[in-house]
């Protein structure tokens, strides 16, 4: 079972960021802290295992399916925030295109074209 | 024979006991948000979430389905979330040396991109008028949502709000990232990945592995560290404001 032994280590790690989390208090979720720890050690111990690769592609394959639950709760939100729908829409599209544009526009600005030649192996 | 039409009247009820129903559900919407994707040749400005969420959304009040009912059936598949963050590692690992070529212009745009990401859309909101409420809702927009959750804790607001600010951002965040690149001439995968996670956090990663595993990997770094950053440092700036 390959997959469950991938599947092991992923918990693994996630059981030593939720740790940590808790331990210091740190506002960032466990997941995100165990996403570092699994890179760093993969860094140490030289990458990862068939086991370890195979488990971690396929829970990516089905991010969709996972962040469903919590997405559909819009749908559900009836007349809470009614008289303010166009703030909420016009700042949410405006601003992601304006955060898109400032992102796009700093990294272009700071990657040398030189270095985006080297990007494809 | 009535008892049996009786034991069948409370079978919706039984089922929303067990998590099988919700999960049942979310599987079929799923697949067949997929199977619309393809067939629509896979349009970037209606992503399977989106088309997915609105098929999960009209299934649960055909069935009559309160969504607390519905959330706590579905809690073995949120729960799935945090290994697939911690998953996230690998593709990252993978691509580890292209990530040290470019840590300086990542470490100087993520701080930068995420703080304006949340001005950019508290200012116009609060411009427009919008409460205090929805303004905290609206502030961990472009932060990936069980990152997001632990920011509402702190900042308060409504959790559905925002849940549905971080599908919003999402979408148009791909959307944008499309045409702004072939409008401003960027191809690089690195570039593109990055702007994805750091703007549009899962929705936007899932984006990036349909371009590329390159640029997969960027959005999953982009993603976590902006995270991060917000998490950091958004409680303490809206403090200060409140201060102010």
């Amino acid at each position: 079972m390959p997959v469950l032994r991938g599947f092991l280590t992923l918990l693994l790690f996630l059981v030593m960021g939720e740790s940590l989390r808790f331990v210091f208090g740190w506002p960032v979720s466990g997941g995100v802290i165990g996403m570092l720890l699994l890179t760093g050690w993969l860094m140490l111990s030289g990458g990862a295992g068939e086991a370890l690769a195979g488990a971690s592609q396929q829970l990516i394959s089905i991010l969709i399916l996972l962040i469903m639950p919590g997405v559909v709760g819009v749908f559900f939100l009836g007349g809470r925030f009614d008289g303010q729908w166009t703030a909420v829409v016009v700042a949410l599209v405006t601003g992601t295109f304006l955060s898109v544009l400032t992102t796009l526009l700093l990294l272009r600005g700071l990657v040398s074209k030189r270095s985006s030649e080297n990007s494809h192996d | 024979m009535t008892e049996l039409s009786l034991q069948l009247s409370k079978t919706q009820s039984h089922l929303l006991g067990t998590p099988a129903l919700a999960i049942l559900l979310t599987l079929i919407a799923y697949f067949v948000a997929v199977a619309i994707f393809r067939k629509l040749r896979q349009p970037v400005w209606c992503p399977p979430v989106l088309l997915a969420g609105l098929l999960l959304a009209a299934a649960l009040s055909l069935c009559s389905i309160s969504y607390p009912q519905y959330q706590a059936g579905a809690a073995w598949l949120t729960f799935l979330l945090a290994p697939a963050t911690v998953a996230l590692g690998v593709p990252l690992h993978q691509q580890i040396h292209h990530i040290r070529a470019l840590w300086k212009p990542i470490l100087v745009t993520v701080p930068l991109a995420a703080t304006m990401a949340v001005i950019y859309a508290l200012g116009i909101a609060w411009a427009l008028g919008a409460s205090g409420e929805v303004l905290a809702s609206l502030a961990p927009k472009s932060v990936t949502a069980p990152i997001a959750i632990g920011i509402n804790q702190q900042i308060g607001g409504s959790v559905s709000l925002m849940m549905g600010g971080l599908l919003v951002t999402g979408v148009v965040a791909s959307l944008f990232v499309d045409w702004l690149v072939s409008w401003l001439g960027i191809s690089d995968d690195r570039l593109i990945g990055l702007t994805l996670g750091i703007n549009g956090h899962a929705i936007g990663t899932v984006r990036a592995f349909e371009i590329s595993a390159q640029a997969g990997a960027f959005s999953s770094l982009g993603m976590g560290l902006t995270g991060i950053f917000t998490a950091l440092v958004l409680p303490f700036a809206l403090a200060l404001l409140d201060i102010l």
